[in-house]
């Protein structure tokens, strides 16, 4: 199975850097995908003859995250409570106002986080969503307006850059 | 920076977080090779010592309606979908033998994606290897399109299945307990596993290619009636695109992949072979393939059959690729085994001239 090798090798590094976005920790981004290069490979014959393996794959990490049995972002969570109300000082800079909206994402409903990676870090259009996650569409858009409502929470940023804009 | 913009952003600022791939995909090889050892009875696989050479699709014509006529599979010369010339062939030998054939296609001109037999292992009992054959075709009549997948799964019950529609629905054939899925009009189309005698199941999925459409009922009937058809032991022999001959100290080909090519599009579609080579009591230990992807890598070794080669060893993990060897790619020996047991296999490879 050299093609496996050759495959995992050209697909880890933006398997991995998904990963992480998902589960927002390096070990349970190894983890995970360390997982499913396990199964990719007990299945191999299979999975390299999909139209798109890398796809495949994807979907075998997205799914991989949604039943993830450990409560990782809970445990999160707990360890880094955020303030109901954000003061504007606390974004002074760009990287204070990333780190917040890290943990924020942090705080979402794995699908509802799923549907923020897919959409904003893999730019991935709504129906390539609902197809990796095996749902409608109106559901990936259901999600993203939840998510969004729930980052926009008093995010003191949002409403100072919307000022700005108009 | 609206919210949007802010979480792209904050997504690219946490790629360098991301792990390292090097130790991931090592600490992958490590619990993959600890499925490797134990013991088991070995799927007979027959196979030729040596296997003919040549560059094709294969293709076959069946009567579609009289079931009880077999696959005769023909191999087209230079790959060229319809065309039903059989190809001379430069060695004489039998072709890879499947373990179980089909019996009926949807009528229509059938093309073969891949003929494969794959090893895996169950979640009970991983360091068993487990081998099961596998055929993915494409049927088209008129403007529709029908994708057809028969494996057999050894590590997967009736009981265990599951289905990308939502909850199966019990089905008997042949007097074998099945089970299908309740919904076949979305795009995994129909899917049915069928319990097979010696355990694990028959898997069978007939579905719509992209771009085409079937009534659900019509892919029901379909992959109901493959799955009434599939006749073991197998007849069906597959013309691989390059050969072994005379393996070395009982060693045996566990497992072949003869596959329609996609990525070298240049030269139009060619058979991509891969072997699992081994005792087969154990996970196989060799592998040698000629679809690759990616340019060869490492440094100069010693030519093989008047073919230049490349060496790399990873961390234990050796690779040897014999250049220009099937219609100009290489063909790639690889494993953890010393670099001596790979250029043995090169030199029985039986490369097309």
């Amino acid at each position: 199975m050299a093609d496996y090798d050759d495959f995992a090798r050209a697909q880890l590094p933006r398997l991995l850097r998904y990963a992480t976005m998902l589960t927002g920790e390096r070990e349970q981004a190894a983890d995970l995908v360390q997982d499913v290069l396990v199964k990719v490979y007990r299945h191999w014959s299979r999975i390299s003859g999909a139209d798109h393996p890398d796809r495949y794959v994807l979907r075998m990490v997205t799914n991989g995250y949604l039943s993830w049995r450990h409560s990782w972002s809970a445990r999160v969570i707990a360890s880094a409570d955020l303030p109901d109300e954000a003061r504007a000082d606390d974004f002074a800079s760009d990287h204070a106002a990333r780190d917040d909206m890290w943990q924020r994402l942090a705080r979402l409903p794995k699908r509802q986080r799923a549907v923020m990676v897919l959409r904003y870090y893999e730019q991935l259009p709504d129906p390539e969503i609902a197809e990796l996650l095996g749902c409608a569409q109106a559901t990936v858009r259901a999600h993203a307006h939840k998510a969004l409502a729930a980052l926009r929470n008093g995010l003191a940023i949002e409403q100072m850059a919307e000022a700005r804009e108009t | 920076m609206n919210i949007e913009n802010l979480i792209k952003d904050t997504f690219a600022a946490r790629e360098h977080d991301a792990p390292d791939s090097d130790a991931v995909l090592a600490a992958a090889r490590q619990r993959i090779d600890r499925r490797r050892s134990g013991l088991s009875r070995p799927l007979a696989v027959a196979v030729g010592a040596t296997v003919l050479t040549l560059g094709a699709v294969t293709a076959v014509a069946l009567n579609r309606h009289d079931s009880a006529e077999q696959p005769q599979i023909t191999a087209a010369a230079n790959g060229s979908e319809g065309n039903q010339t059989p190809a001379a062939t430069e060695q004489d030998a039998a072709g890879l033998r499947m373990p179980y054939s089909l019996g009926w296609l949807p009528p229509g001109s059938v093309a073969y994606r891949a003929h494969r037999i794959s090893v895996g292992s169950s979640s009970a009992n991983p360091d068993v290897p487990l081998y099961g054959g596998e055929y993915m075709l494409t049927v088209t009549a008129g403007s529709q399109v029908l994708e057809v997948d028969v494996q057999q799964v050894r590590m997967v019950s009736v009981d265990k299945a599951t289905f990308k529609s939502g909850p199966g629905k019990s089905v008997t054939i042949n007097g074998q307990r099945g089970v299908e899925s309740s919904v076949s009009t979305g795009p995994g189309g129909y899917e049915l596993y069928v319990a097979h005698p010696d355990g694990g199941s028959m898997y069978v999925n007939v579905s719509a290619a992209p771009g085409s459409t079937a009534p659900a009922q019509q892919l029901v009937d379909a992959g109901r009636r493959i799955a009434e058809n599939i006749h073991f032991p197998g007849t069906t022999t597959v013309t691989p695109a390059f050969g072994l001959r005379d393996l070395p100290n009982g060693m045996r080909i566990c497992a072949f992949d003869v596959e329609q090519g996609m990525d070298r599009s240049s030269a139009g579609p060619v058979t991509n072979t891969s072997y699992s080579l081994g005792t087969c009591t154990v996970q196989p230990s060799i592998f040698v393939n000629s679809a690759v992807v990616g340019g060869p890598t490492g440094t100069p070794g010693q030519p093989v059959q008047g073919h230049a080669t490349r060496y790399a060893d990873e961390n234990g993990y050796h690779r040897l690729w014999v250049l220009d060897a099937v219609d100009g790619v290489p063909v790639v020996i690889a494993g953890r085994v010393p670099q001596a047991d790979l250029y043995d296999i090169a030199n029985r490879l039986v490369l097309p001239h």
